[in-house]
C-alpha cells in the first residue's frame, strides 16, 4: 500500500487543487499511489466528505492536518473533533511540546514536516530551542524540497533515529504523487494509518526526478 | 522582526464591516472588451448581440474600490505584495443594469513559510443587482511579509 502522505486541496489558502482532479491525475497518468491524505494548513477539514471519491476512483482519501509550531510545520494523522478542541489549529506559533502531548493524549501522530526547509522546517531550529522530545517520525521525502532540504532531512534522521514517512506537499494537481509511503498492509481509515505510523513498518519512498 | 498588530484583535474588529459601497453600471463594449481579451470565445460573452449576452465570470475583479482597507485599518509593515484574486459567480451579470457593490473585510490570517512571518488580508466585494439579488463576490488578497533580516 503506497500512500502520499502530505496533499493539499483548495482547502488550504494556498491549495489549487480539487480532490477531484488528484483522483483523475492519479488515474490518468497512472501515478504509482493507492491514495493520499489531505493535510491542509492550520485546519482540519471536519465537514469533507471524499468517500463517494474514493470508492468511484478505486483510491483511500484520507484527512490530516498540518500546523505551525515554532520547529516548523507538523503533519497531524489521526485528527479527530475532540484533538481540534486541545489547541488552535490555526495558530502559528504553537508549541511543538504541547501538539505532541495533545497527539498522544488523542492516539493521533505527529510528524515534523520538509524539516530541513528553511525558517519552517524543524533542523533550522534546533539551534535555538533544542532536540524536542517526543519526536519519533520526521518527513524526509518532501516533494516541494529545494536544492539539499531533503538531504539535511536524512540527515537529521539518521542522528537522531527518526523513522522517515514521504508526501508530496502537492499544492496543483500534477505533483500528487511525487513522494509517497510504501506500508506493508492495506490501509482504508485515519485509525489504520495511525495504527501502521504507531509501528516501524513503513518506507519513505520518491519518485522525483531531479 | 516587524512590530506586526495582534491579528484576533484585527479580526475582531474589522471582519465583515461594509467599508466601501458604490453603484455603478457596466457597457456591454467592457464586457465583450474584457471577455475578448481574456481569450474567451463563447458568444454570449464576446458577442453583445448574443440573447444571452453577459459579463464574463470573472469580470468582477476589475470593480474598484474608493478604498482598499477601513479606513482606521492599522498599516502592517513589512513586504506588501497582491497575492490573488477569486470570483464566485451566482448569477449572471448583464450591461447597463444597476449594480452595487459593498466591501468588507472577509478574512485576516497569518501563516508561515520559507520566506518568514505572513499576514494575509482579505477583502470580498459583493455585487448585487436593483434587487439586491447577489450576483458575485470577488475577493481581492493581499499578502504582507516580515522583512529579510539579512
Amino acid at each position: 500500500m503506497i500512500l502520499d502522505l502530505h496533499a493539499h486541496s483548495i482547502k488550504s489558502d494556498d491549495g489549487r487543487a480539487k480532490v477531484q482532479n488528484y483522483c483523475q491525475w492519479i488515474r490518468a497518468r497512472e501515478i504509482p499511489v493507492d491514495g493520499f491524505v489531505l493535510t491542509e494548513h492550520r485546519q482540519f477539514d471536519l465537514e469533507s466528505d471524499y468517500s463517494a471519491l474514493a470508492e468511484e476512483f478505486g483510491l483511500c482519501i484520507l484527512k490530516g492536518s498540518e500546523v505551525e509550531t515554532e520547529y516548523g510545520h507538523v503533519l497531524v494523522f489521526g485528527v479527530t473533533k475532540a484533538l481540534t478542541e486541545e489547541f488552535d489549529f490555526s495558530d502559528i506559533h504553537l508549541p511543538l511540546a504541547r501538539v505532541i502531548e495533545a497527539c498522544a493524549k488523542h492516539n493521533a501522530v505527529p510528524v515534523p514536516c520538509h524539516p530541513g526547509r528553511r525558517r519552517v522546517g524543524m533542523t533550522a531550529h534546533i539551534e535555538e530551542y533544542g532536540i524536542p522530545e517526543g519526536v519519533r517520525i520526521v518527513e524526509i521525502y518532501n516533494g516541494g524540497s529545494r536544492g539539499d532540504e531533503d538531504a539535511i532531512a536524512q540527515t537529521m534522521a539518521t542522528e537522531q533515529s527518526y523513522l522517515g514517512i514521504g508526501g508530496s506537499d502537492a499544492h496543483i494537481v500534477s505533483h500528487i504523487g511525487r513522494c509517497a509511503t510504501r506500508f506493508p498492509a492495506p490501509i482504508a481509515s485515519e485509525g489504520e494509518l495511525v495504527e501502521a505510523l504507531q509501528g516501524d513498518q513503513f518506507e519513505a519512498i520518491t519518485y522525483r526526478e531531479d | 522582526m516587524e512590530d506586526w498588530p495582534d491579528i484576533d484583535e484585527l479580526r475582531e474588529r474589522f471582519l465583515n464591516h461594509v467599508f466601501d459601497e458604490q453603484t455603478f453600471s457596466i457597457s456591454a463594449d467592457s464586457c465583450a472588451g474584457f471577455a475578448v481579451a481574456c481569450g474567451e470565445l463563447a458568444p454570449c460573452f464576446t458577442d453583445p448581440e448574443h440573447p444571452d449576452f453577459q459579463a464574463p465570470p470573472t469580470f468582477p475583479s476589475t470593480f474598484r474600490t474608493h478604498h482598499h482597507r477601513p479606513p482606521d485599518f492599522p498599516q502592517i509593515l513589512g513586504l506588501g505584495m497582491d497575492a490573488g484574486k477569486a470570483v464566485h459567480s451566482y448569477k449572471p451579470i448583464r450591461p447597463e443594469q444597476e449594480l452595487t457593490t459593498k466591501t468588507h473585510l472577509h478574512d485576516v490570517y497569518q501563516k508561515t513559510g520559507r520566506s518568514g512571518r505572513m499576514i494575509f488580508v482579505v477583502s470580498r466585494m459583493e455585487v448585487f443587482d436593483a434587487h439586491g439579488e447577489l450576483l458575485a463576490a470577488a475577493d481581492a488578497r493581499q499578502v504582507v511579509r516580515e522583512r529579510p533580516t539579512s
